[in-house]
């Protein structure tokens, strides 16, 4: 299969973009939409849990991050090339490695107890 | 019912990745140094390449499969959790869910740098990104586990 020569920094850009915005919104609760379980419905942005049960804002966070690390990564494509074979692969796992303790260190809690 | 059948074909999906990924990881990691004669050996001697599309292939359809089954979990097994008092194991799930999708966010950088013919100069990030994907997998399959094994299967 031939994958354009941008695809590399598309990639790149989209694991850090990806993981920062998804730390950010797991700790700010910026999730496109909220979903409601117990009555199978779905709300645009955050919507508080109601009587009716929880609410769950995981996928609003996923379509949140996903949608900033596609947009982008998008536009680091439009960069030149030489910018774009500035950045390190490394970038690619490290972001979403310190992300990962980020988000253990946000839930912290649930384990000192 | 649905669910039940679902978390099963969640945890084969897994199993399957698990596999996989852990073979990747070890032959890249542990490279076979001699002919394999051993089972160990030809463990470490697994063309790592072959792994990579099935990985990105059952990562994202596992995940897929867990959102789906997620709200039955939130309803039925976190609330159980709340009131046994067990913290540690929420926690342990929410980590779960989170790494679920920093997972995610690497795969279109593995499925990349695991393109054949392999480049020299990404020999490095390769192993890095196979590492933490693989930790990733055993963490969720680890935790998905006992959670199951907490809960009871099928109440």
């Amino acid at each position: 299969m031939k994958v354009s020569d941008k695809f590399p920094v598309f990639a790149i850009v989209f694991s850090v973009v990806c993981s920062i915005v998804y730390v950010v919104s797991v700790e700010k609760n910026y999730a496109m939409f909220t979903y409601h379980p117990a009555l199978g419905q779905f709300g645009a942005g955050v919507e508080k849990a109601g009587a009716d049960g929880p609410a769950m804002y995981w996928y609003g966070w996923i379509a949140t991050s996903t949608l900033a690390g596609f947009v982008a990564g998008l536009l680091a494509c439009l960069l030149p090339r030489n910018v774009g074979e500035r950045l390190s692969p490394a970038l690619s796992w490290t972001v979403p490695l310190i992300g990962s303790v980020v988000l253990a260190y946000i839930l912290r809690n649930y384990f000192l107890h | 019912m649905f669910t039940t059948v679902l978390l099963i074909i969640h945890g084969l999906l897994a199993v399957a990745l698990l596999g996989a990924v852990t073979h990747q990881a070890i032959s890249v990691w542990w490279k076979a140094r001699k002919p394999a004669d051993s089972f160990v050996s030809r463990v470490r001697a697994v063309p790592a390449t072959s792994y990579a599309n099935a990985v990105v292939w059952l990562y994202v359809i596992s995940t897929i499969l867990g959102g789906v089954i997620y709200p039955d979990y939130r309803l039925n097994v976190r609330v159980v959790l709340e009131q046994m008092q067990m913290p540690m194991a929420n926690g342990s799930f929410e980590l779960k869910e989170h790494l679920a999708v920093l997972g995610l966010a690497c795969l279109p950088a593995y499925w990349y740098f695991w393109r054949a013919p392999l480049a020299e100069r990404y020999t490095r990030t390769r192993a890095a990104l196979t590492l933490f994907i693989a930790f990733i997998v055993w963490w969720n399959f680890l935790i998905g586990h006992i959670l199951n094994n907490i809960r009871g299967f099928g109440s």
